[in-house]
């Protein structure tokens, strides 16, 4: 009677509690967006598979010796995972729009606008009875806005790690909801004419330029922000990999194996981050909340900011493609394209939009070294 | 209260020093890109390599013997309209 008595003790079903339950249904939420909906499927379906591993009773996958804790703490805190992914993301990306037409990192630098703004929002939030952000939570948290996900998680894991799954859940889905969230704001801030606007064909761009470009980027942020030099150093790596032509097979590693592997793992270690005591609270509200706010406000600078360039610039500047400038890469760039076509069928803007949302990546992590220089 | 005031004006602090550094950064980065790499384009551009060999390949095929069709075309065209024009001034004669 007694060992059957603790056979029952070892069963999930005796040990669950009711915060676990929950958040393994949040887990199965986030398998359904990605599996049924794919949104972000390659993040959203490790982390939600990670989500129920970690509220499994008994298991341990996440207390010291476990699995997923050490996942966690091996590259997770340390950094390592998302500045691999950022090397990753440099070996994919190609800068020879935004070299051949360099005004267009300005649209990328006005969509930030939304992290700084967000910043205030989440002290605002403190008014609420039940949320009481730090300045740090608040810095971590606006990060959302930049909408870059390597990002946001390495600044969540330095500034507020308690907060991570919560930042890096709503980080990924407005990323997934970009094509949902950024039209209406685009056609509300513009004239159809001004959506008509068909742009110059972009010169080409010379292969010295692309090697030189990003050795140029490291050597500014080395003298002006070396606090941004870990997630831009590693993003410049890769993109020299990719440009110079003489490591074929350590670019294609980069942008293939190496982030696939790492993407898993990521996913999975942010996903034990998704524990009850840590989501089941008002604060994860808010943080969606502003998450939604901050990639608003991002959307709504950029194209501003594109119609103010287009009233002063001899060349069109069609204001559609400032909504790129807040990273998503190449999400936000498609939708530019979309929204464009939309107006005039003739308009093809989606090699125009790639030099704003780029430059939008170099943007959010200048911001995220900003941030961490100023409060981490 | 108080501290909520100051955690905002942190942040206002926060958002304008942000944005002065973003804005900063990336107005260098357009300068360096239209100074340095534009100076380096025209400098060293790139080889055009696979267009000449291209033309390197008809020019072998030409010295050869084998006349492309459109060179024939063009050959036949001038023949023809120079016989015409002769033609025409001997009936008129």
């Amino acid at each position: 009677m007694e060992s059957l008595n603790k056979l029952w003790l070892s069963t999930g079903l005796a040990n669950f509690e009711l915060g676990q339950v929950i958040m393994m249904l949040v887990g199965c939420g986030l398998l359904y967006l990605a599996i049924a909906r794919n949104f972000e499927p390659l993040l959203l379906l490790p982390m939600g598979f990670g989500a129920i591993l970690t509220n499994i009773p008994v298991a341990g996958f996440s207390e010291v010796g476990g699995f997923l804790n050490y996942v966690y703490h091996g590259g997770i805190e340390t950094g390592i995972f998302p500045l691999v992914i950022f090397m990753g993301v440099g070996a994919m990306t190609d800068f020879g729009a935004l070299i051949a037409n360099p005004k267009t990192l300005l649209l990328g630098a006005a969509a930030q606008t939304g992290i700084f703004a967000t910043l205030f929002g989440a002290i605002a939030l403190n008014a609420v009875p039940g949320i009481e952000f730090t300045l740090k939570e608040a810095s971590a948290i606006a990060i959302i806005g930049g909408a870059d996900g390597p990002t946001a998680i390495f600044l969540a894991t330095k500034l507020a790690p308690e907060l991570l799954g919560a930042i890096a859940v709503a980080a990924y889905s407005y990323m997934a909801l970009v094509p949902i969230i950024q039209p209406p704001i685009m056609r509300a801030l513009t004239t159809l004419e001004e959506r008509k606007i068909e742009m110059a064909q972009l010169r080409p761009v010379t292969k010295i330029e692309k090697v030189i470009f990003p050795l140029g980027v490291l050597m500014m942020t080395i003298f002006f922000l070396p606090a941004a030099t870990p997630l831009v150093g590693m993003f410049c790596l890769g993109n020299l990999m990719r440009e110079s032509g003489v490591v074929d097979r350590l670019s294609s590693t980069a942008q293939n194996e190496l982030i696939n592997i790492t993407t898993i793992l990521l996913g999975l270690g942010v996903g034990s981050k998704l524990s009850a005591e840590a989501f089941l609270n008002i604060e994860t509200l808010g943080i969606l909340g502003l998450g939604a706010v901050a990639f608003s406000i991002g959307t709504a600078s950029g194209v501003l900011m594109a119609k103010l360039m287009n009233k002063f610039s001899k060349v069109p500047i069609n204001p559609l493609i400032g909504a790129a400038g807040v990273s998503a890469v190449p999400m936000a760039a498609r939708v530019a394209n979309k929204v464009g076509l939309e107006a005039n069928p003739h308009n093809f803007l989606l090699m125009h939009a790639m030099g704003p949302n780029v430059a939008g990546v170099l943007g959010s992590a200048v911001a995220a070294g900003i941030l961490l220089a100023l409060v981490g | 209260m108080n501290s909520m005031e100051q955690q905002f004006l942190e942040a206002g602090t926060l958002m304008v020093a942000g944005m002065v550094v973003v804005f900063a950064f990336l107005s260098l980065l357009i300068l360096f890109i239209t100074i340095v790499l534009a100076k380096l384009a025209v400098k060293f551009p790139d080889p055009i390599a696979p267009t000449t060999n291209r033309s390197n390949k008809k020019n072998k095929k030409a010295a050869s013997g084998e006349i492309s069709p459109a060179i024939v075309a063009a050959i036949s065209g001038a023949v023809s309209r120079y016989r015409q024009q002769h033609s025409e001034t001997n009936s008129k004669k």
